[in-house]
């Protein structure tokens, strides 16, 4: 078995470091640099897959630096980590690509890339620390990253933007930050792996997960993610699909579903606020006009049913909430780039001022049907295997109410996503000639579109994968 | 390779091949699709005779496997769902020649139904069963959308109707998972209390939408007026019923025990929606939208029938559900027949057709006279079975109710075919040809089967209705075939004469055979539900889009005062806030010495007394 860590610190170096020689590549050429920025991604991309065949045989990579004062720097590729790690850097890398065409044409485009990647090679930090302080460290690299790239257009309005999304999350990873350290006094460790098992405290279960709601955008601190849709088109998909909001999910597994456990009571409570989440957003994803925002409340919408799976906390709804991450990721990355190119295309955001453009793009339309109906649920794609199981899990919980709600929830996803669909690409022809964008923007959402079908097709390796997760966060557990 | 892999991978494969196809390579997808349902029909009719198959794979973990287990019921519907596909596979040759719908995509859609649909009735998994149903959503959309732009609305509405119903359905076969420990069918046996009554109704609303029951019943007049004609002869009228009715046997007899009010519920669903949407069929003007409303109001027998729970009405309603599927497309095929020669189904611009396509006519006097319940044809005797099982289950009501229903579908049937195949022809008619032969031919074998099924259904009835109900441990006590006079019958033959008084009376005092139902539709209280009707008032997909309109506003009015309380209110506080300290950075030396005593005071009160 190889236990060897460096591909780990690997996916995590080349991003953090290699983003900041972007600028030396951009003085020798901006296509240096693109091509610099793309080999960073997939490098990064290609290490974390180099660890899913040995994770998969049992073997557990681990590097660590002691430090003092429980600062120890533990990065640990568990299953769990390597699974988060994956799908993270799989979007990113279409991300990356897309952002090729989608940024061409604007100022500040080496910092946009030094940022993406940074913020990337974060994530990875992230998701391989078994340290709770380097988990905030990394959490609070990513809240910088997000704010920058919020505000990449730098207007008035982008920029106080950045701020609300910088402040709403800084605020709950403060809260988290205060948590951890109640952790501290009460075990004397921040290290993840020596606190299994071990009880939690009321006032720690409320500040963490503060600072979880906030990154993941859910109620009541969910309202800066609609809002941070000024944002350029990858960003948001970097930011409100695929990776960041998918920090907070990530760290509820692994602090409630894979370290701690949830009391029953605390369990009762995020399901009720999950499940108010799913549905306001989804209702106010049913009356915006602005394509982005809609999707943007998709997603916290979204988030509501990761949570439902994570909170049932049995195997059935923790595998279901695993597969949401990922169906859901490369579905709404999907959509997001989509809308990217619907918004160059049609030179707005306004859906009612869309229509008809299934004739001028054809391939986008098609990309932008898969995703969505991988967000609705639909089989053959994979995001029915995720929402079932979440289903199935919140019924085994004996959460019959609960799942009901989630219930209407799914029902007005249908039909946000329908009208979405009408709205953009069907009916009435109106503006001006759009085109399709750039090869790059169109093979990436392509890819995304046909991954979401695939992924459904296939269901077999990211299901056991998820058995394989769960078999290890649950082991050793009472 | 198992031989229950192949109807379904082949299908979807030559699916995924026709859309790779040249526009150029014409024939060669019509074949195929021919082919392909033609080896289905192979498949299915090897599965008949045999013992039970079965194939089993690892698939998603926790319990999903891709199993798949071909009873006799599901060998029977694989049989007649290929069979359909083949008849409309070749109706289309010659009905699509003209359309503007990319046939690729056409016959790649036809296909993938296909192999979608033979996977939800081999499936033993529930949630096999729910990937391939579910699944079903997509081509049901992308047929309906050929239609072209006005067919975009309609497509939505089947799409939502559909896909509701379809989540209720997740969640009944989650419920019965958990409930059961397993997903494997052959292995569940519920009883409906609590939880499991719950299951049993989510999963009942899941197989009665795609049956085409009320109330999930209003897309299919559209789609009859706005998708491809070939595609209601393949769908509601075939495909939906057999996997909807195929369902609701399985979880009425199999999966769950019924009991009394969960029958007494199934029984009033299947009256209301035979008398509701007959009574709609009879004021239509429109030759392929009166039979949509049929193609409701039949699945009414068909679940009034399972719901009598009782060996006879059971039989009857399965044997109905394929009688329906042979006579309703059979019907759909006649109306695509006319709208392919003469230009229109308005039934007011037709008439005296006969002579111009006697084959049609024909064909249409037979499958109307089978889903009148005409003695000898098909229909007579599975509405027979029906009957007797509702007075066999001792509730009269729903055998009055059923007999009204008869009395209606004959009484609009009398009005359409006297109007568009009799009475006087349109001068603009005159020149009406026959349809080609590939259209024909499926409407003759239709008509055939309808005939063949008839005349006391032996052959039918022991060849696949028996069988498939003792693979469900349904017994009937005598036999099933053959002509049964009593109470039933009698009431039945003066169902006929009370219909055909109707359309004589109707006829006498119009005139005009299209007009012959207007004394009914003007009838007091009559006429003003009609009209409440036709505004789409009980229209519940109407309806409920309002009433989701409306939620989305306020949980979007909740959104907002939620982004008051947590951005807009923090935000002014710390202005406030920020706005007072400022006030107290004077630049006045005295304050700022205030300020320091202050200060001190209150480190010497809270920290300097504990050491």
């Amino acid at each position: 078995m190889q236990q060897n860590p460096s591909m780990m610190l690997a996916a995590v170096l080349i991003p953090m470091v290699g983003c900041f020689l972007l600028p030396a590549f951009a003085a020798i050429s901006e296509k240096a640099r693109n091509a610099f920025a793309v080999v960073l991604a997939s490098a990064m991309l290609a290490s974390v897959l180099s660890l899913i065949p040995p994770v998969w045989a049992g073997a557990m990579p681990r590097a660590e630096l002691a430090l003092p004062l429980g600062f120890d720097l533990i990065f640990k590729a568990d299953p769990l980590a390597v699974f988060m790690a994956a799908v993270s850097a799989l979007v990113g890398l279409f991300i990356v690509i897309y952002s090729l065409g989608y940024i061409a044409h604007y100022p500040n485009q080496t910092e946009y890339y030094v940022m993406v990647l940074l913020f990337l090679g974060s994530m990875m930090g992230l998701v391989f620390s078994m340290n709770l302080v380097w988990m905030y460290v990394f959490w609070e690299i990513t809240a910088i990253c997000s704010w920058r790239l919020v505000g990449f257009f730098r207007k008035e309005l982008d920029v106080l933007r950045a701020d609300k999304t910088f402040l709403v999350t800084a605020f709950g990873a403060l809260c988290m930050l205060l948590g951890f350290l109640t952790i501290y006094a009460d075990h004397g460790t921040f290290n993840l792996e020596a606190l299994r098992g071990k009880p939690l405290s009321g006032t720690t279960v409320f500040l963490i997960l503060l600072g979880i709601f906030s990154k993941s955008a859910t109620l009541p601190l969910s309202t800066w993610l609609p809002d941070a849709g000024v944002a350029p088109s990858p960003v948001t998909a970097l930011l409100h699909a695929a990776v960041l909001v998918k920090i907070g999910v990530y760290a509820f597994a692994r602090i409630f579903c894979a370290t701690f456990g949830l009391s029953p009571e605390w369990s009762e409570a995020v399901l009720c606020v999950a499940a108010a989440s799913a549905l306001v957003s989804a209702g106010a994803a049913l009356v915006e006009n602005d394509i982005k925002r809609i999707i943007a409340y998709s997603t916290i919408s979204q988030i509501g049913f990761i949570f439902l799976g994570l909170a049932v906390d049995n195997r059935i709804g923790v595998a279901g909430a695993l597969l949401y991450i990922l169906m859901h990721g490369v579905a709404k990355g999907g959509l997001f780039l989509c809308a990217g190119i619907i918004e160059h295309g049609a030179h707005t955001k306004d859906i009612t001022k869309m229509g008809g453009l299934f004739r001028t793009m054809p391939v986008t339309a098609v990309s932008f049907a898969f995703c969505a109906l991988s967000v609705m649920g639909i089989p053959p794609f994979g995001g029915f295997f995720s929402k079932f199981m979440v289903f199935e899990g919140a019924i085994a919980a004996d959460q019959p109410r609960i799942a009901g709600f989630f219930l209407f929830g799914a029902v007005l996803t249908l039909v946000y996503l329908m009208r979405l669909f009408y709205a953009v690409f069907l009916g009435e022809e109106r503006g001006h000639a759009e085109h399709e964008g750039s090869t790059s923007m169109v093979l990436s959402v392509a890819s995304l579109g046909a991954l979401s079908l695939l992924l459904g097709l296939a269901i077999f390796y990211p299901a056991s994968y998820a058995g394989l997760i769960i078999d290890q966060i649950n082991a050793g557990l009472p | 390779m198992n031989q229950l892999i192949l109807p379904i991978l082949l299908p979807v494969l030559a699916g995924v091949l026709c859309l790779a196809l040249g526009e150029r390579a014409k024939g060669v997808k019509e074949a195929l699709s021919a082919f392909v349902s033609l080896v289905c029909f192979a498949v299915g009719w090897g599965l008949l005779g045999g013992d039970t198959a079965s194939f089993s794979a690892p698939w998603a973990g926790f319990g999903f496997e891709f199993a798949l287990r071909a009873t006799p019921m599901s060998a029977f519907i694989l049989l007649a769902a290929s069979g359909f596909a083949l008849l409309v596979s070749v109706y289309s040759w010659a009905f699509m020649r003209d359309k503007t719908a990319d046939l690729r995509l056409y016959y790649s859609y036809l296909l993938i139904t296909l192999g979608f649909s033979c996977g939800a009735v081999l499936a033993d998994n529930l949630v096999l069963l729910l990937f391939f149903w579910e699944g079903l959503l997509v081509t049901l959309y992308t047929f309906i959308i050929l239609g072209g732009r006005q067919a975009q609305a309609t497509a939505l509405k089947a799409f939502l109707i559909s896909g509701v119903a379809d989540l209720c359905l997740l969640l009944g076969v989650a419920i019965t998972g958990v409930l059961a420990k397993t997903m494997t069918m052959s292995a569940i046996r519920l009883p409906v209390e609590g939880l499991g009554g719950v299951a049993f109704v989510l999963m009942m609303i899941g197989a009665t939408a795609k049956a085409g029951a009320m109330p999930f019943h209003t897309w299919i007049p559209d789609a009859a007026v706005d998708a491809p004609l070939p595609f209601m002869a393949y769908l509601p009228a075939a495909i939906e019923k057999l996997l909807g009715i195929y369902l609701l046997a399985r979880i009425s007899l199999d999966l769950f025990g019924l009991d009394g009010s969960m029958r007494v519920l199934l029984m009033a669903l299947g009256a209301i929606t035979i008398v509701l949407a007959v009574a709609m069929a009879l004021v239509q003007t429109d030759y392929k939208r009166l039979l949509s409303y049929h193609a409701i109001s039949q699945v009414g027998y068909m679940i009034l029938g399972i719901g009598t729970g009782n060996p006879v009405g059971i039989a009857g309603g399965v044997f109905h559900m394929i009688n329906h599927a042979m006579y309703k497309s059979c019907l759909f095929m006649t109306g695509g027949s006319v709208e392919h020669r003469a230009g229109t189904t308005d039934i007011a611009k037709l008439g005296g057709l006969f002579r111009n396509m006697p084959v049609t006519g024909v064909c249409f006097i037979v499958s109307a006279a089978a889903i009148s319940g005409i003695p000898p044809f098909n229909g007579f005797f599975s509405k027979e079975l029906v009957f007797q099982g509702c007075l066999d289950a001792g509730f009269p009501v729903f055998f009055w109710a059923a007999q009204l229903g008869a009395v209606l579908t004959l009484a609009s049937f009398l009005k359409l075919g006297h109007a568009v195949y009799f009475g006087e022809r349109p001068a603009d008619k005159d020149g009406v040809r026959e349809s080609e032969w590939p259209m024909l031919i499926p409407m003759i074998a239709l008509a055939a089967l309808c005939v063949l099924f008839g005349f006391g259904a032996r052959l039918p009835l022991s060849l696949f209705i028996e069988p498939a109900l003792a693979a469900c441990q349904v017994f009937p006590e005598h036999a099933l075939s053959g002509w049964h006079w009593g109470f039933a019958f009698a009431v039945s033959l003066c169902a006929i004469a009370l219909a055909a008084l109707n359309h004589l009376y109707g006829f006498w005092r119009t005139g005009r055979a299209k007009d012959a139902a207007e004394h009914i539709h003007h009838a007091p209280i009559l006429h003003q539900t009609y009209e409440l009707a036709a505004r789409r008032v009980f229209d519940p997909y109407d309806q409920g889009l309002k009433l989701i309109r409306g939620t989305g506003l306020a949980l979007f009015a909740a959104d907002r005062a939620l982004d008051f309380v947590t951005a807009v209110l923090p935000a002014r506080a710390a202005l406030a806030a920020s706005g007072l300290l400022r006030k107290a950075n004077n630049g006045l030396y005295p304050y700022y010495l205030a300020w320091a005593l202050l200060g001190l005071v209150v480190f010497a009160l809270f920290v300097g007394g504990n050491p």
